[in-house]
């Protein structure tokens, strides 16, 4: 081997200064759930607390718009992408705890994680549960209105069986509330800003990568 | 406070389920900003710590 071909041979086998983190399918995704969940917030919690508007179209259509992208998001999991980087193990476990120490006190640093770090897989099974709970129940709900798709029939469950269908809806909405406010919380703090921009522009720096993640867990 | 909003079926007055209540959405937004104190105090002390560590 030359000297030329040394040299290319090094150049190819240089790390890249960006290290993929979302690609734009999945950002496109996030982005357009949070437009129908803040869409379904407004349209739900607005009339609630007194600004009255003619809610109920806006949020049936953004509810199904939710869903196909649920359904989409599910599909892609587990056909294309790796389903294991959400998969909450042993390991996240006990990162979990040494997180927690860390936050107490015990522990002076934090464990590095994968792609994904153990309260942010938690994260995503708390949203997975409340929004297929939210969904769920609200494709039941539409068999209570009418639509230029399909006429209302509200007698085809009892009473008592609508009531647990909307206890569900209401519970599973406000938790979401809940859980928007603490995902704001951790998008805006300085530590987080680094995956804020991920879901922007689709990468992260080597530099941000080495700092917060463990390169034996996530191989980039 | 009624975790649950009631209503009087019209064929008899049995009570009914008819959803969850609302008055409990200040509980749930309170239960996320206390937990978002909680964190940021101790987030504060663990960098605090570490920074001042040889």
């Amino acid at each position: 081997m030359n000297d030329a071909q040394s040299g290319n041979s090094q150049i190819a086998a240089a790390p890249s200064p960006r290290v993929a983190r979302h690609k734009g399918i999945d950002r496109l995704y996030h982005w357009l759930m949070a437009i129908c969940i803040f869409t379904l917030m407004a349209t739900a919690f607005l009339p609630i607390l007194g600004f009255k508007f003619e809610w109920l179209d806006i949020h049936w259509m953004t509810g199904v718009a939710l869903t196909v992208l649920v359904i989409l998001h599910i599909v892609r999991a587990i056909g294309w992408q790796d389903w294991r980087n959400m998969w909450i193990g042993f390991a996240d476990i006990r990162d979990l705890f040494r997180n927690v120490a860390h936050l107490l006190g015990a522990r002076r640093t934090p464990p590095l994680p994968g792609k994904y770090d153990a309260a942010q897989k938690l994260y995503h099974l708390g949203v997975a549960i409340v929004v297929l709970s939210v969904v769920g129940s609200g494709l039941l709900m539409l068999l209570k209105i009418d639509t230029p798709l399909w006429r209302r029939n509200p007698y085809l469950l009892s009473s008592n069986t609508w009531g647990i269908i909307y206890v569900v809806h209401g519970m599973a909405a406000m938790a979401i509330v809940a859980i928007v406010i603490i995902h704001l919380y951790f998008t805006l703090m300085p530590d987080s800003w680094y995956l804020l921009r991920a879901m922007i522009r689709g990468s992260i720096s080597r530099k941000e990568y080495l700092k917060h993640h463990d390169a034996a867990r996530w191989k980039a | 406070m009624e975790p649950f909003r009631y209503s009087r079926s019209i064929y008899g007055g049995a009570k009914q389920l008819i959803g969850a209540n609302w008055d409990l959405l200040p509980i749930f937004v309170g239960a996320a900003i206390a937990f978002i104190i909680l964190h940021a105090f101790l987030s504060a002390r663990a960098k605090r710590r570490r920074q001042g560590a040889p």
